[in-house]
């Protein structure tokens, strides 16, 4: 049985434009998406910001009721069925926020134990256990007001395992942590993924992504653009070679000529404090580096690097990264 | 059987838990404030005016009326917090993501604020027997004790509807202090009810409060609990009402974020 099933799913929201002359603006948050999520499988939903990943999660959570379609979770409609699918999740949303911070780590358990009807002899054994299992031990009883942002993303998954769920739902869990706190973060979901608990797991981290996925989906406008293994994705990009080139200070004129190249397969630019990072998706490999130093003249050119395409440069294929 | 268990901790639990996590007059300095001197500074206000302006010895009954409706402090400022402290929080996502029974969340948020409110009350009286000359020796005080805990009860009805407001907007506070000085006088707490117009007469009566108040004038004028069953009965019945449209509204308000998507967005 699978363990998340969706077919064509949609979520339209819909927003009042002006004052005098009201008008309604529709937006299809989600555009008929369909895929399963096998049980012990951790599924990577990636995507831009505002692509659909969250609302996708919020209906799967029985947080926001679909437009249109179906999902089921755990065998029950998300919408018909929404209780017993409380029952069978856990869920968790980026951030800091979420958790009651004058009350202490161990307090927030014991009170969302009793609203997920865990018994209290089994809370009372449980809460040190996953206290200990997210690095918390002997950090409950303090507030959690005072936890690190770590702290409190390491106490939300805690939180969501109280009831044992079969199935978890984590919506950028490590943004925002520093990267000691998300490589540890990291390690929590290898170590659920190893209890054969089913994740959907969303993230903007593409080699978080690659790592800890079995299968990844990108979305991107409220669509599926693309479904497959981390290495079933790269093949989107085996037939190029990416060229990374360092400039300072290059003009968007600059940029627009690089992109302009004939052999320009898709472009990105990372901004790293002052300088910028040119990714260039060629099948020209280091032949196109001569031409690409000459579209940079009298630019302040650092490393050029010519290497093998990466789960990102896949995905910046298929979002439209393109020339 | 076990779901009757199951649910009585949920709301006990949830009681004490959200009580601490969700009141803001938690930090000592701000909750002793609230408790003891604004109450004093209410009925010196209001005892020394009144006295001035009926030229009578009058004190008892502004005493009385300002003891009592002390209450809605809690029963409206901290129910509220406690209702609407989970948007602040960030917490309605995970609280509607549980299985939870919504009745026992919801009634549960309220239970510590009516013991608060009555021990506010206890408080306000104490300063009226001892600074303001109340004299309550000829009064039936287990009566007095369960009309407080009545009243704080059917003024924390009052104060669950309002507490689903403040899900709903973010200005809840302005609404809450409109209500606080709208009980100051249509709770016959400092004018005479019979004085008012028809109108407020009329919005007096579908308060909270305003029976609470008179029975304890009258058990403090010497009145038996019987003299004054009629008017608890109706007050529960006050708060019950505000209590459960309180609950419905909470309900409604779930399924229409669920639906429109403004969980967090208020």
């Amino acid at each position: 049985m699978n363990a998340i099933e969706i077919n064509h799913l949609r979520r339209i929201f819909r927003a009042q434009i002006g004052v005098f002359n009201r008008s309604i603006k529709e937006v299809f948050a989600v555009d008929d998406i369909s895929f399963e999520v096998q049980q012990g499988e951790l599924f990577g939903l990636l995507g831009p910001n505002g692509a659909g990943k969250t609302t996708t999660v919020k209906m799967l959570t029985t947080l926001l009721i679909p437009s249109l379609g179906s999902a089921r979770v755990g065998g029950f409609d998300v919408v018909k069925q929404a209780n017993e699918v409380r029952k069978r999740i856990g869920f968790i949303f980026g951030g800091e926020r979420g958790l009651y911070w004058r009350l202490s780590g161990d307090d927030n358990l014991r009170y969302f134990a009793s609203l997920y009807g865990v018994d209290p002899e089994v809370s009372k054994k449980r809460i040190p256990y996953l206290m200990e299992m997210v690095g918390l031990k002997g950090r409950g009883n303090e507030r959690v007001g005072g936890y690190s942002r770590g702290m409190k993303q390491r106490l939300h998954v805690a939180r969501t395992l109280l009831h044992d769920p079969d199935i978890l739902f984590l919506d950028e869990p490590t943004i925002g942590l520093d990267p000691v706190g998300a490589r540890e973060f990291r390690n929590v979901i290898l170590d659920l993924q190893s209890q054969k608990k089913t994740i959907l797991l969303t993230t903007h981290y593409m080699f978080e992504a690659d790592a800890l996925s079995d299968r990844i989906a990108i979305i991107n406008k409220g669509s599926v653009i693309a479904l497959d293994t981390p290495s079933g994705l790269k093949k989107h990009v085996s037939d190029l070679s990416v060229v990374e080139v360092e400039t300072f200070g290059a003009s968007e004129i600059v940029i627009e000529k690089l992109r302009a190249l004939p052999f320009v397969d898709a472009l990105s630019v990372e901004d790293r404090d002052q300088k910028q990072m040119i990714l260039i998706q060629t099948e020209r490999g280091a032949e196109a580096v001569p031409d690409v130093i000459s579209a940079l003249e009298g630019q302040r050119v650092g490393r050029v690097i010519v290497r093998e395409p990466t789960l990102e440069d896949a995905y910046v294929r298929l979002v439209g990264g393109g020339a | 059987m076990r779901t009757i268990r199951k649910n009585f901790r949920l709301f006990w639990q949830g009681t004490l838990l959200s009580y601490r996590a969700l009141f803001a007059w938690l930090r000592p300095v701000t909750y002793m404030a609230s408790k003891i001197f604004m109450p004093l500074a209410q009925m010196f206000f209001f005892v020394f005016l009144g006295t001035y302006a009926s030229g009578k010895d009058t004190s008892d009954f502004y005493v009385i009326g300002n003891a009592i409706q002390i209450t809605s402090i809690s029963g409206i400022f901290g129910v509220t917090m406690s209702v609407g402290g989970d948007r602040d929080a960030g917490t309605l996502p995970y609280l509607f993501g549980t299985p939870a029974n919504r009745f026992m969340i919801f009634f549960g948020r309220a239970f510590m604020h009516v013991i608060d409110g009555a021990i506010g009350v206890v408080i306000a009286l104490t300063w009226g027997v001892l600074l303001m000359g109340l004299d309550l020796s000829h009064t039936d005080l287990p009566a007095l004790g369960l009309t407080i805990l009545i009243t704080t009860f059917s003024t924390c009805g009052l104060g669950l509807l309002m507490g689903c407001l403040s899900l709903l907007t973010a200005n809840v506070m302005f609404v809450n202090n409109f209500v606080y000085f709208s009980l100051l006088i249509f709770s016959g707490a400092n004018v005479q009810i019979s004085t008012l117009p028809v109108w407020m007469q009329i919005v007096s009566s579908i308060l909270p409060l305003t029976r609470g108040i008179a029975a304890s004038r009258a058990l403090a004028a010497g009145a038996s609990l019987t003299d004054i069953s009629v008017l608890l009965i109706s007050e529960i019945g006050i708060g019950l009402t505000y209590g459960f449209l309180g609950y419905f509204l909470f309900s409604w308000f779930e399924i229409q974020a669920k639906r429109k998507g403004t969980l967090e967005t208020v």
